[in-house]
């Protein structure tokens, strides 16, 4: 306990300790083998780490940095731990959502059902501007639209797990979950216990038989040639594509590697064109085929698009996705639950407030200062505003911008979310993290054991973005006790 | 293997051969001028500077800087391409793209290598020590290559580039000695010109070769011979040639034809006549005009690559 003496909890649920200070149960045996460390041994191990990190090059890139553009991603050694009933619960609530948002996505390209029967407004679907007129009447093989999903959970101060966002475009973040936990294999192994822990490095062979499930109709699972697609070494998850290419032997090819005749796809070789069957990209819709969205283009291909309406490539994931991960979207997606599965959500949302309905708009304007705001399209952190932590200033500013542009913005009661203690050099100190599991599905779903933790920059902060500071954090799974 | 991979691989061994070439070049010249010539270094780096073919951008350089130091150009400029600071930030940028299909030893190597090169000092010490720390690595990261990447066509395009690249750095350096270091005629044959010679044969690594062929006391055409025409010397045109034809050949095992036939042709006729030439005929008829000639046998075998391999218009898919 010597290594935790004077942790204080602040505010809401701490996932190590209960309000006064007892061990909750999913971290009784961590606790016990970390008994006899103290500040000295965590300093050691952390920098030994550290150390592995950055000799592995697990790096992000920033943007206009002139003394090396490249980054190592905060890690912290302790894990979030989480006990195997909780896990299923969630594991059951993920395969629900992500099987209903495909169900959404399949219909509104097609009978658009859901609009009809007035489960949600036609202008949010069909005014949204990632619905893609091109997919229209297009179904992707197996019906699925989604296939790599990552959904945003926090736990609140009851200790109920809730959706915060879906990621359902190009949802970044795994290749650091396998790398945290190859870093803590191999500097903390003394902390695992055994055979408790379910593995994650599963992830990229589930990933490389998903893409050969949902190869096109008339390539046979030996043949299917998959790849994946990069805007290139210039991006900031360069690293995580690099990382996937190598983890499943596929080839990690630019927009320029690839043609298309006849409306097949073909990656350019030494040897000739040779074909391609399922493109795993990671370019927005926008820039996948200039002779289709943005013509300027020069990460896409063109003529892509008309070769996956062709039914000779696939596009994993596919084109159009982004209606469904939309901000405003989501205050919709129990009601989609229960129209295509007849079930209540398993993982409840968190109570979301959109401009774009009157009602939901006046008690923005009334209550700005309880809520964040956030914008209804983007992503990383950006445009938030935390109305308790923010000035005046500020406040009239947000104002002002959702006054002007109501659709553009969403709103949600500040949620507590739980935190778990993170060394802040000298002592540990109560972080708020939410979690990210990944979802992959083909002829069904499966979930990655765990997830990505990403921790906040320090102990005040909501928001966990990389790009705004944070870190991570290695995610355990316990399997169920053996009988003894 | 995808055309821009292979391509890139190319020039991944280019970079490096010429990494390890400006660092011996650099090294020897200084050296060997600083004990010959009570002037000082100031024309070592004028030869080094040709050598490298940049006069006239140095000269650019210059009317900007005029302070502009030669060790700072060739050395740590980050403005001109062919400084040794350069072509190592480039290896590395080239080695992260094509991060799967090196091995996690060679990238390590490669960027340890390149986040030395971004310190360094420009006295005459530091800079020894430097030349030494980029020739030793990129020796490491030669052998880490060759125990640790895949025996695959990557691995052939790699070679390739690494063994063009010498031949032509080996061409520079002879070409440098005879036509810039020396314009007085009734020098050659004396200590100087032997001693220059020397330098030369240091310059490529070539000193205890020469020594242990047996070619006798140091004079230029038996220079010539060794650097130019000796089989088993291993930065001898002819061998880097002949190595370059055996890598091809494999790179090329399966690519039709129709892409492969142009460089194929080039390399072969090259090596071909590198086989048949004699050190004192060549000299006879003219050592620059054959280096010119060389070289741009050299430039036309790269261009043949990138025109109808790396870069070749993609023909109709064949089904």
């Amino acid at each position: 306990m010597d290594l935790f003496s004077g942790y204080r909890i602040r505010s809401g649920r701490d996932e190590m300790f209960t309000p006064n200070l007892t061990v909750r149960p999913p971290y009784r045996d961590f606790l016990e083998r970390v008994r006899d460390w103290d500040a000295a041994t965590f300093i050691q191990r952390q920098e030994t780490a550290d150390l592995d990190t950055l000799n592995s090059g697990i790096t992000f890139t920033v943007y206009n940095d002139d003394a090396g553009t490249e980054r190592i991603f905060p890690f912290s050694l302790i894990p979030r731990i989480i006990a195997p009933d909780e896990w299923n619960r969630l594991e059951r609530g993920l395969v629900q959502r992500v099987t209903a948002l495909n169900r959404f996505l399949v219909d509104i390209y097609g009978a658009q059902d859901c609009v009809s029967d007035g489960v949600i407004p036609p202008e949010l679907v069909f005014d949204h501007p990632a619905y893609r007129l091109k997919m229209a009447g297009f179904c992707p093989p197996l019906g699925v639209y989604a296939h790599i999903a990552g959904i945003d959970l926090i736990r609140d101060s009851e200790g109920v797990f809730r959706v915060l966002e879906d990621n359902l475009r190009t949802p970044s973040g795994v290749s650091y979950v396998l790398e945290n936990r190859r870093t803590m294999l191999n500097t903390v192994p003394d902390l695992f216990p055994e055979g408790r822990v379910e593995p994650v490095d599963g992830y990229p062979e589930r990933l490389l038989e998903m893409m050969v499930a949902v190869r096109p109709e008339d390539v046979t699972a030996e043949e299917t040639r998959a790849v994946i697609l990069t805007p290139g070494a210039a991006n900031s998850a360069y690293f995580e594509h690099s990382f996937l290419a190598r983890q499943m032997g596929v080839e990690l090819v630019e927009g320029r590697d690839l043609v298309v005749h006849d409306e097949h796809v073909y990656l350019r070789a030494t040897t000739g064109l040779e074909p391609v069957h399922v493109i795993y990209r990671r370019v927005d819709d926008d820039y996948l085929d200039p002779l289709v969205f943005l013509p300027d283009s020069m990460l896409g291909v063109a003529g892509l698009v008309n070769a996956y309406r062709a039914g000779n490539v696939t596009i994993v994931n596919a084109v159009g996705t982004g209606v469904a991960d939309d901000k405003t979207t989501y205050r919709y997606v129990p009601d989609l639950i229960r129209y295509y599965l007849g079930e209540e959500a398993i993982i409840p949302n968190v109570e979301t407030y959109i401009g774009w309905r009157e009602d939901d708009l006046a008690f923005m304007m009334e209550n700005l200062g309880d809520l964040v705001l956030k914008p209804a399209e983007g992503s990383g952190g950006y445009g938030i505003v935390v109305g308790p932590q923010a000035s005046a200033d500020t406040l009239a500013t947000a104002r002002e911008r959702l006054r002007r542009e109501p659709r553009k913005w969403i709103a949600q009661p500040l949620q507590e979310f739980s935190t778990i203690p993170t060394f802040d050099g000298e002592r540990f100190e109560p972080r708020r993290a939410d979690l990210r599991p990944f979802v992959i599905t083909g002829e069904s779903s499966w979930v990655l054991p765990g997830g990505l933790t990403r921790v906040a920059a320090n102990a005040e902060s909501y928001i966990v973005n990389s790009s705004q500071g944070g870190g991570s954090k290695d995610t355990w799974v316990l399997r169920e006790q053996p009988e003894p | 293997m995808l055309s821009r991979v292979a391509e890139n691989l190319y020039w991944l061994g280019r970079y490096l051969e010429r990494a390890d070439n400006v660092a011996r070049l650099a090294d020897v010249n200084v050296q060997a001028t600083t004990e010959m010539t009570p002037a000082g270094g100031g024309q070592a780096w004028d030869a080094v500077i040709a050598t490298l073919g940049a006069a006239e951008e140095y000269e650019a350089a210059l009317e900007e800087r005029p302070d502009l130091n030669p060790i700072d150009f060739v050395i740590y400029s980050t403005a001109y391409a062919q400084s040794l600071r350069s072509t190592v930030a480039a290896a590395r940028g080239i080695a992260r793209e094509v991060r799967e299909h090196i091995s996690r030893e060679v990238f390590e190597e490669i960027n340890r290598l390149y986040l030395g090169t971004n310190r360094g000092g420009t006295d005459e010490a530091s800079l020894r020590t430097f030349y030494a720390t980029v020739k030793r690595a990129v020796a490491a990261i030669l052998g880490l290559f060759d125990n640790t990447v895949l025996m695959t066509e990557g691995r052939e395009w790699f070679h390739c580039g690494l063994f063009l690249e010498r031949a032509e750095m080996t061409s520079r350096i002879m070409d440098a000695k005879y036509f810039i270091i020396l314009p007085v005629p009734e020098d050659v044959g004396g200590p100087r010109d032997r001693y220059q010679w020397m330098a030369v044969l240091r310059s490529a690594s070539a000193l205890e070769a020469y020594r242990k062929q047996d070619y006798g006391p140091v004079t230029g055409p038996r220079v010539a011979d060794l650097l130019m025409f000796d089989p088993d010397f291993p930065r001898s045109l002819v061998y880097c040639v002949s190595e370059l034809h055996r890598h091809y050949d494999r790179a090329t095992e399966h690519t039709p034809p129709v892409r492969s036939v142009h460089a194929a042709r080039e390399i072969t006729l090259l090596e071909l006549d590198l086989r048949a030439a004699d050190a004192r005929n060549v000299i006879r008829s003219g050592l620059h005009q054959f280096f010119d000639e060389f070289q741009g046998r050299l430039g036309a075998i790269d261009n043949a690559l990138r025109t109808h391999i790396f870069q070749a218009l993609p023909e109709e898919p064949t089904r």
